[in-house]
């Protein structure tokens, strides 16, 4: 990070390699070169972590089994027995990429990838587009039940369908803003941390320094929980369209 | 190397959740609220679908709110 003034310089995009297809701009920014680098970074410790089958697992294939034993868990806790395998494998990939793009994200000078809406309303709208799929083969037309919660009185349904419906419409966006406000937030809180240690003097510049450290900790720990919320929430939706209440 | 840990212990579990159900409540009273709007630029009904749409969604944000406390419950 340069001693730019603006804190919110280092989320801009800059095209590396301008690029136009069929009139569209898909030129590479320095996000399509992190997204590869998420990728090779998933991909290299899953893949590090599989090769060896060792019996008695060393360290870093004891981390990978016991992400991914984790969250198949998590996921046929949230789907059920029957239909949560099928969805263990793209949960697994979503988890490790959205953990791997915070986590590299926090390197300096490197791009967070979870900082852009796009990318999180990408998964987002994916996801739910998923649960209504899912919803809508499980249960035909009766998925729209879930817009009339068990036990409502014929009565009310006039004031809980806008509930209900509110409520669905605002899953895939609380999905994505979620995400990308604290990766975007965490980030701005520590470039404007940092620019405190270049503007301050010297006697006083070492006090943000060092608190930019404990805030760069609280980020390590906000990048697992956003990652490990997102997978729980998708689990969750998915397994709502399964189960209908 | 990254090391994704399960969270078992409670403080994580509740630093979770309430990372969780701040984003829930904003998000609900945003989308009725522009739903609302919206509805009124369409019909060309003053601000009457507006106040609906902010109520509907306050009462949308708190609903799933509750849900995610009681799901979490048991």
């Amino acid at each position: 990070m340069e001693a730019s003034q603006n804190p919110l310089e280092h989320f801009a995009l800059h095209r590396i390699v301008e690029l136009h297809l069929f009139g569209f701009d898909v030129s590479i920014t320095q996000a399509t070169i992190m997204g590869w680098l998420v990728v090779l970074g998933a991909f290299g410790f899953l893949a590090a972590g599989a090769s060896q089958r060792a019996l008695v697992p060393g360290k870093l294939q004891s981390a990978a089994e016991f992400g991914v034993e984790h969250l198949r868990t998590l996921v046929i806790d949230n789907i059920g027995e029957k239909e949560g395998p099928r969805f263990v494998p793209l949960l697994t990939t979503l988890f490790f990429f959205i953990f791997f793009s915070n986590l590299l994200g926090l390197i300096p000078g490197m791009y967070t990838l979870t900082s852009q809406v796009m990318v999180t309303g990408g998964f987002a709208l994916m996801v739910y587009g998923l649960s209504v799929i899912v919803g809508l083969r499980h249960h035909g037309l009766g998925f729209f039940k879930i817009l009339t919660p068990p036990g409502t009185p014929v009565l009310l349904y006039p004031l809980m369908i806008p509930i209900e419906l509110i409520s669905q419409l605002a899953r895939p966006i609380t999905l994505a803003v979620r995400l990308f406000a604290n990766m975007t937030a965490g980030h701005t809180i520590l470039a404007v941390v940092l620019g405190f240690v270049i503007t301050l003097p010297l006697w006083a510049g070492w006090l943000p320094l060092g608190f930019s450290v404990l805030i760069y900790l609280l980020e390590l720990l906000v990048a697992f929980i956003q990652a490990y919320i997102f997978t729980t929430l998708a689990a969750v939706y998915i397994g709502d369209a399964v189960h209908l209440h | 190397m990254p090391h994704p840990e399960p969270p078992p212990d409670p403080f994580r579990q509740g630093l979770s959740f309430a990372a969780r159900i701040g984003v829930e409540l904003v998000v609900s009273t945003m989308v009725g609220t522009a739903t609302g709007y919206f509805i009124d630029r369409w019909l060309d009904t003053g601000p009457i679908f507006l106040i609906l749409g902010v109520v509907v969604g306050g009462a949308a944000g708190m609903l799933s709110v509750y849900r995610s406390a009681t799901r979490s419950g048991n």
